[in-house]
């Protein structure tokens, strides 16, 4: 009962920061709120007994990506933004309530029942012993097993990725420094 | 009371819910990739809730990958922006619509 209701404010706090998050005025102020947000899902992370997950989370999330993005803002030097929301298209409502309806009924017992029938008929899941996440202390070694055996080409995939990521953000931020060489 | 991976499943649909309407309302790009970090999160509380429901580690794994692509999302993204503000300077989408002829 105690750990539910740390876990409900956590994901109330989480909520409410990410509204404020998309309502500031200040780039810098809204990526400071955000790493409040991912350092509040990591511990919910932590808490569902994903531990591995959630100090991946705060290192690479909170220490790697919002770092890059903080550097980039200030690298912009942007002025600070008057709020100017935009108009929500009819399509959009339509894609909001189609959303909100899937979700319900994925909520609902009758959702869950479905969601867990289509997991469970999944050879691949019943042909690996279960995982109970109450045993704690080796969720580093199950998921690294997991990841070098079965999930061993998608990790391959992954890194390759990262790799031609990192060249086009390179190539990407140089173009204009070349033009601008050409041109001047 | 619901138990912990049902409550992360609802709080991972409001994250989502927050992260597209912040991608729907704000005219800035900055803003708009914050929002899919929300998004993305979003979806990595739904993974962990989903293995920590089903007692599997998958969806530990999974989430793992979709960090490694929110990276390389997030770098190229960042790459992009600079280069559009040095040939642009300006942020706001309603003022970069060459793409919409």
């Amino acid at each position: 009962m105690m750990t539910q209701i740390s876990f409900l404010i956590m994901g109330i706090l989480t909520v409410f920061l990410s509204i404020m998050m998309i309502t500031r005025k200040w780039p810098v102020t809204a990526s400071m709120i955000l790493i409040i947000v991912m350092m509040l899902i990591a511990g919910m992370f932590g808490m569902l007994g994903a531990h591995f997950s959630a100090v991946a989370q705060i290192i690479v999330y909170a220490g790697a990506i919002m770092v890059v993005f903080v550097f980039v803002i200030m690298l912009l030097n942007l002025p600070p933004e008057e709020l100017r929301y935009g108009r929500i298209t009819m399509f959009e409502l339509i894609y909001i309530v189609l959303g909100f309806l899937i979700a319900l009924f994925l909520g609902t017992k009758v959702g869950q029942g479905y969601l867990l029938s289509v997991l469970n008929s999944q050879t691949l899941m019943n042909s690996r012993p279960p995982y109970y996440p109450d045993s704690m202390n080796e969720n580093v070694k199950n998921v690294s097993a997991l990841m070098f055996t079965d999930y061993l080409w998608a990790f391959e995939l992954i890194s390759f990725l990262i790799l031609v990521a990192i060249v086009g953000a390179i190539v990407i931020a140089k173009k204009a420094k070349v033009n601008d060489a050409k041109s001047s | 009371m619901p138990s912990l991976p049902e409550l992360g499943i609802y709080f991972a649909l409001l994250l989502f819910i927050v992260g597209m309407f912040g991608v729907m309302l704000r005219k800035n790009i900055i803003f708009m990739m914050l929002s899919v970090e929300v998004m993305l999160n979003a979806a990595n509380l739904a993974f962990i809730s989903a293995s920590s429901m089903t007692n599997t580690i998958d969806g530990q794994v999974i989430m793992f990958f979709v960090m490694a692509v929110a990276a390389c999302e997030a770098g190229v993204g960042l790459a992009l922006i600079v280069s559009l503000y040095r040939e642009k300077s300006t942020l706001e989408i309603d003022d970069l619509r060459m793409l919409r002829g």
